[in-house]
C-alpha cells in the first residue's frame, strides 16, 4: 500500500470538508498555471523531499508533470543540481530560492529573489513562493499523518 | 522594514489580499481567499483552537504581521491575551486546557524539523481529537503556514514588536 505523501494527500484530508476541497483545488492549480513550468515545481518538490529525508515522498510518482529525466532527478536528489550543467540558470535560481525558503523564509537573500525575477518576472516569484509553501505544507502534513497512523496501529 | 520584493496590482480593489502581491496571480488568489474562509467558517474545531494554532505558527515562522493579528471569531470564542501569552515554550506546564495543549502539539509536529509525530505526541493528540478534527486542523495549519511564510518571503516585514495587536475580521481576509 502506498504511503501518504504530498501527491495522494487529498484522500486523507477530505474528511475535513470544504477547506480540504479548497486546498485540493489550489494544489491542482499550481500544476496548471503558466508562470513557472510544472517540471520546475517538481524539481522543488524533490528538493524538499531530499531536505526532509523523506523516502516515501521521493518515491511518490507525480502524475501532474511529465517524468523527469533520470540524470536531472538524480542530481536534485543528490543535492548537486546547482553545480550541474543539466539545469538552466533560471532553474538554478528557483532551486536556490527553494532551499533558502525551506531552511527559513527569513534567510532568503535579495539576490536570490532578484535572480528568480530576472529569469521569470515578479508574478512568477509570487507564484513560486505560494507553490513552495503548498508543496512543503503537504509534505509536512503527509509526514504527520503517517506517524499518527503508525502510532495508532 | 526590509524592502518588499513584489508589489500588488496597479488597479486596487479594496480587498487587502487582492491588493497585495498575491493579487498578481489571479489563478490562485480567489481560491486562497475561499480557503481562508472555509478554514475559519467550516472548521471542525472552535475558532479559539484555530487561533491558538495560527499564533503558534506565527511565532515559529516569526511573521510580525501574523503575530500582531487576532481574528474576530477567535476573540468572540473566548481567546484572551492572557491565553495568548501562554502559547510559548513552556505551554505544556501552563494553565492552558488540555485540548489547546494538544492543538499546539499538533502544530509543532507539523512545524518541526523534521516534521512528524513521535508516540507521545500522537497519543496526546489522539486523546483530545478525532481523526476528522485532526484533518481539519492540519488543513488550517497548512493554510496559516504557507500564507505566513509567503508574507515573510515577500519582504517588507516591519521590525519585530513594532506593531500593535490588531483585530481582523474573517470576512476581510476571505471570499
Amino acid at each position: 500500500m502506498t504511503a501518504i505523501n504530498s501527491i495522494n494527500l487529498d484522500s486523507a484530508l477530505m474528511r475535513a470538508g470544504p477547506a480540504a476541497e479548497s486546498f485540493a483545488r489550489l494544489w491542482k492549480t499550481i500544476w496548471s498555471q503558466t508562470y513557472i513550468k510544472p517540471e520546475e515545481l517538481e524539481l522543488c518538490r524533490l528538493t524538499f523531499a531530499r531536505l526532509h529525508a523523506d523516502e516515501d515522498e521521493i518515491a511518490a510518482p507525480n502524475a501532474n508533470v511529465p517524468v523527469l529525466g533520470a540524470t536531472r532527478r538524480q542530481a536534485v536528489l543528490a543535492g548537486k543540481a546547482l553545480e550541474s550543467a543539466e539545469f538552466t540558470p533560471g532553474e538554478k535560481a528557483i532551486l536556490l530560492f527553494a532551499e533558502y525558503y525551506w531552511l527559513d523564509p527569513q534567510s532568503i537573500t535579495d539576490e536570490a529573489a532578484d535572480d528568480v525575477k530576472k529569469y521569470y518576472g515578479e508574478p512568477a516569484l509570487v507564484l513560486l513562493i505560494e507553490s513552495l509553501g503548498i508543496i512543503d505544507g503537504r509534505i509536512r502534513t503527509a509526514r504527520v499523518l503517517r506517524d499518527l497512523k503508525t502510532a495508532k496501529s | 522594514m526590509s524592502a518588499p520584493r513584489a508589489s500588488g496590482p496597479a488597479e486596487k480593489t479594496g480587498n487587502v489580499v487582492r491588493d497585495s502581491a498575491m493579487g498578481l496571480i489571479p489563478e490562485t488568489v480567489s481560491e486562497i481567499l475561499k480557503l481562508n474562509g472555509h478554514v475559519w467558517r467550516d472548521s471542525l474545531v472552535p475558532p479559539s483552537i484555530l487561533e491558538t494554532i495560527r499564533l503558534r505558527n506565527a511565532r515559529t515562522v516569526n511573521c510580525v504581521f501574523c503575530k500582531a493579528v487576532r481574528y474576530d471569531v477567535a476573540v468572540e470564542d473566548g481567546l484572551t491575551e492572557d491565553r495568548v501569552s501562554l502559547i510559548n515554550d513552556s505551554y505544556r506546564e501552563s494553565a492552558l486546557p488540555a485540548r489547546e495543549k494538544a492543538a499546539i502539539t499538533l502544530a509543532d509536529c507539523y512545524l518541526g524539523f523534521p516534521a512528524g509525530a513521535d508516540h507521545k505526541a500522537a497519543a496526546d493528540i489522539a486523546s483530545q481529537y478525532s481523526e476528522d478534527e485532526v484533518a481539519s486542523m492540519l488543513v488550517a495549519v497548512m493554510t496559516y503556514n504557507f500564507t505566513s511564510r509567503m508574507a515573510v518571503s515577500l519582504g517588507g516585514m516591519p521590525e519585530d514588536g513594532t506593531l500593535p495587536i490588531m483585530q481582523m475580521s474573517v470576512s476581510a481576509a476571505s471570499a
